[in-house]
C-alpha cells in the first residue's frame, strides 16, 4: 500500500471514534449497479447466486450453508463480544459496477479515485505481478502479469475463477473450511462473494506478490469475500492483502474465509495488512494445509477494526512441512484484537513457529488465542510459540490464551511469553539523543514490531512504520 | 493372540434399503450403518475432531460419505478417512454383511 495522497473525513462521523484514521472517507453510491436490502434470508443468498449465475451446486451449497448459520449459536468462547452484529442490519451483497475493468481506465471515476487514493494503480505499475481491487462484493479491477498468466498462473476473482475453472474450484473448494466449521464460515458460505482464486502450477515461481485490496463503502456493509490459493508441487507465491473502510457512527461486517492448499514442497507466503476503520468487527477464518516438504507462511498484521477475532491455521500433513505464523496487533482507543494463531502437527519431522506481537494503548484491548496440536505419530516434531504484549499505558489491556496438546512423546515444544512496558531507561536514553518522548516511545514500539516489519517487502515495511507512527500519535502526554 | 468378536443383529435387510442408514448401539458405543446405493458400511458414531457424535450427520450416499454435524468435516465411509478438515484423524470402521436377509455387524 502506496500513502494515499488525500483523505476526506466527515469530522461528525469521527467523533469519538478516531482522529488518526486517514481510509474513513466515502464514495456516492449513486451509480451502483445493484444494492440489496438489507437483512439475510434464503431469497437474498438464491439473489447472490441469481445474480452471479452460478451452477446448481454452488447454489445448493450456499442454501445448506444457511441452514447451518441459522442453526448454530454465536460461539460461546467469544465472551459475548460479537453481540453487538445485528445480521439483520447488513448489506449482503451490493454491486457498484457492472463489468469488472481490465485497465484502470474501464473502472468507473468514483471508484478508481478511491483507489488512486490509496496508491493502489501505482503500486501495481512498482512493484506487483499481479492486482485485485474488491469493491463492496465484487472485484471491479483484475490483472495479472502476461509473462506468468503464460506460464499457466491463474489469479482471477473468485466469481471468475468459479465460472472460467470450476472443475478446479469444486475439487478444492470448503475442503479445507467446511461450511459447517464455525457460525462466520457458514455466514461466508451463504453469501461469500469476490476473494481470490490463485493456482501456481507445478515449478512455478511467482517472484513478485500479488495483491489484492479491499475496499467497504456502504454504511452498514458487509463483505465476505472467499479465497482459495492452490499452490502445486514445488512452487511459490506471495500474496498480499490490505484493507481500508469509511469510518461511519453504526458498524460493518467483514467476514472472509481463506483456504489454501500447498502441495508437495511447495512455499506459500500470505500477508495482511488490516486496517479497517474502527467501526467495522473483522471476523475471519483463513487455514492452510501443508502437504511433504511444503512451507506455509501466515504474516498477519492487524491494526485497524473494532473486533478482530481470527487465528490462521496451519495443518501440517506431510512428513517436513514447516508453518510460520507472525501476528501483530495493536489495539488503540475502543479496539480489541483478537489475534493469534493454529499450529497442527499431524506427520512426523514437521515444524513450526507462532510469534505473536501486541500492542494496546488508550484503552485498547489485545489478546492472543492460540493452538499448538500434535498428533499421535507425529513424532520429531518441533515447534516454538512465543507471545509478547507491549502495554503502554494503565488503562490498557492483554490476554494470553494458549492452547497447547500434546498427543506424541518425542517432540520438542516450547512456549514463551512476556508482557512488557516501555522501560524509563529507553525512554531516557533516546530522549538524550534528541528525541521528543513522543518519538522515542515510537520507536520503540517500531524496534517491537520488527520482525513483523522484515518480512514484509520494502514498500510496505514503509507504510507499516508509517501507520503505526499514526497510531502512535497523541500517545504521549 | 485372537481377537474375539461379537456380532450384532442390526436390522432385516428390508428395513435399511439404498440411502438408510442407522445408529445401533454395542456395549457403551454407538455405531452407524449406512447403505450406500446397496454397499453396507459400518463406522464409529464419533467425530475424531472433537469427539462429538458423526453418524446423525447429513449422509450422501452418491459419494459414500457423512458429514459431522457439528463442524462439517466429511467423512468417507468406506474407509472412516476425513476429506475435509478440520478432523484429520480417521475414526474406526466395522465389518457388516448381510446373512439369511439380516444386517450382522462385527464389533471387536
Amino acid at each position: 500500500m502506496a500513502t494515499p495522497e488525500i483523505a476526506i473525513a466527515a469530522p461528525d462521523q469521527l467523533e469519538g471514534i478516531k482522529d488518526s484514521y486517514e481510509y474513513g472517507f466515502h464514495d456516492s453510491e449513486t451509480d451502483y449497479a445493484f444494492k440489496a436490502k438489507k437483512g439475510l434470508s434464503r431469497q437474498v443468498v438464491e439473489d447472490i447466486s441469481s445474480h452471479k449465475d452460478e451452477p446448481q451446486w454452488m447454489r445448493d451449497f450456499r442454501l445448506k450453508a444457511l441452514e447451518h448459520f441459522e442453526a448454530r449459536p454465536m460461539p460461546k468462547w467469544a465472551g459475548g463480544h460479537m453481540d453487538g452484529i445485528d445480521f439483520q442490519n447488513i448489506h449482503y451483497f451490493v454491486r457498484a459496477s457492472e463489468k469488472q475493468g481490465r485497465t484502470w481506465d474501464e473502472v468507473p471515476d468514483d471508484i478508481k479515485n478511491t483507489f488512486d487514493k490509496l496508491g493502489i494503480p501505482e503500486a501495481e505499475r512498482k512493484f506487483l505481478a499481479g492486482v485485485g481491487a474488491q469493491y463492496e462484493s465484487e472485484v471491479v479491477y483484475h490483472q495479472i502479469r502476461e509473462d506468468l498468466e503464460k506460464q499457466g498462473v491463474i489469479f482471477k476473482d473468485m466469481d471468475t475463477g468459479l465460472r472460467e475453472h470450476e472443475d478446479l474450484v469444486r475439487e478444492y473448494f470448503s475442503t479445507v473450511i467446511p461450511a459447517n466449521d464455525n457460525k462466520l464460515a457458514a455466514l461466508n458460505s451463504a453469501v461469500w462473494s469476490g476473494g481470490s482464486f490463485v493456482y501456481v502450477p507445478p515449478g512455478v515461481h511467482v517472484e513478485m506478490p500479488l495483491q489484492a485490496y479491499f475496499r467497504i463503502n456502504t454504511e452498514n456493509m458487509g463483505q465476505f469475500e472467499r479465497t482459495l490459493i492452490i499452490a502445486d508441487e514445488g512452487s511459490f507465491v506471495h500474496y498480499i492483502e490490505g484493507c481500508t473502510a469509511p469510518t461511519y457512527t453504526t458498524d460493518s461486517l467483514h467476514s472472509a474465509v481463506v483456504e489454501i492448499i500447498c502441495k508437495p514442497g511447495s512455499r506459500v507466503r500470505y500477508t495482511t495488512i488490516q486496517n479497517w476503520s474502527h467501526n467495522v468487527y473483522n471476523l475471519v477464518t483463513k487455514r492452510a494445509v501443508a502437504y511433504e516438504g511444503a512451507t506455509m507462511e501466515w504474516i498477519d498484521g492487524n491494526l485497524g477494526s473494532k473486533l478482530t477475532m481470527k487465528y490462521p491455521s496451519i495443518y501440517l500433513m506431510g512428513e517436513r512441512a514447516h508453518g510460520e505464523i507472525l501476528s501483530i496487533a495493536f489495539a488503540g482507543k475502543g479496539q480489541h484484537q483478537d489475534a493469534g494463531g493454529k499450529c497442527v502437527h499431524i506427520a512426523p519431522n514437521t515444524t513450526s513457529t507462532i510469534t505473536s506481537k501486541s500492542i494496546s494503548k488508550d484503552g485498547g484491548r489485545a489478546s492472543y488465542r492460540g493452538l499448538l496440536e500434535v498428533a499421535p505419530g507425529a513424532t520429531g516434531s518441533k515447534s516454538k510459540v512465543v507471545c509478547d504484549a507491549l502495554l503502554l499505558d494503565e488503562e490498557s489491556r492483554s490476554d494470553t490464551y494458549p492452547t497447547i496438546r500434546i498427543g506424541e512423546d518425542d517432540v520438542d515444544v516450547g512456549h514463551e511469553a512476556t508482557v512488557s512496558k516501555i522501560g524509563e531507561e529507553q525512554l531516557f536514553y533516546l530522549m538524550s539523543r534528541g528525541l521528543s518522548e513522543e518519538e522515542a516511545s515510537g520507536m520503540i514500539v517500531g524496534g517491537f514490531i520488527e520482525p513483523f516489519t522484515r518480512e514484509l517487502p520494502m514498500e510496505y515495511a514503509v507504510e507499516m512504520n508509517r501507520l503505526i507512527e499514526l497510531q502512535m500519535e497523541g500517545s504521549i502526554g | 493372540m485372537t481377537e474375539t468378536t461379537t456380532t450384532i443383529d442390526v436390522c432385516p435387510a428390508g428395513e435399511l434399503p439404498a440411502g438408510a442408514s442407522r445408529i445401533v448401539e454395542a456395549g457403551e458405543r454407538k455405531i452407524g450403518v449406512f447403505n450406500c446405493d446397496g454397499a453396507l458400511h459400518a463406522i464409529e458414531d464419533r467425530c475424531s475432531h472433537d469427539d462429538g457424535p458423526l453418524a446423525e450427520g447429513p449422509f450422501d450416499p452418491s459419494t459414500c460419505t457423512v458429514e459431522c454435524p457439528r463442524h462439517g468435516s466429511l467423512f468417507d465411509l468406506r474407509t472412516g478417512r476425513p476429506r475435509t478438515l478440520p478432523a484429520y484423524l480417521p475414526v474406526e470402521t466395522f465389518p457388516v454383511h448381510v446373512v439369511d436377509g439380516t444386517i450382522k455387524l462385527e464389533v471387536p
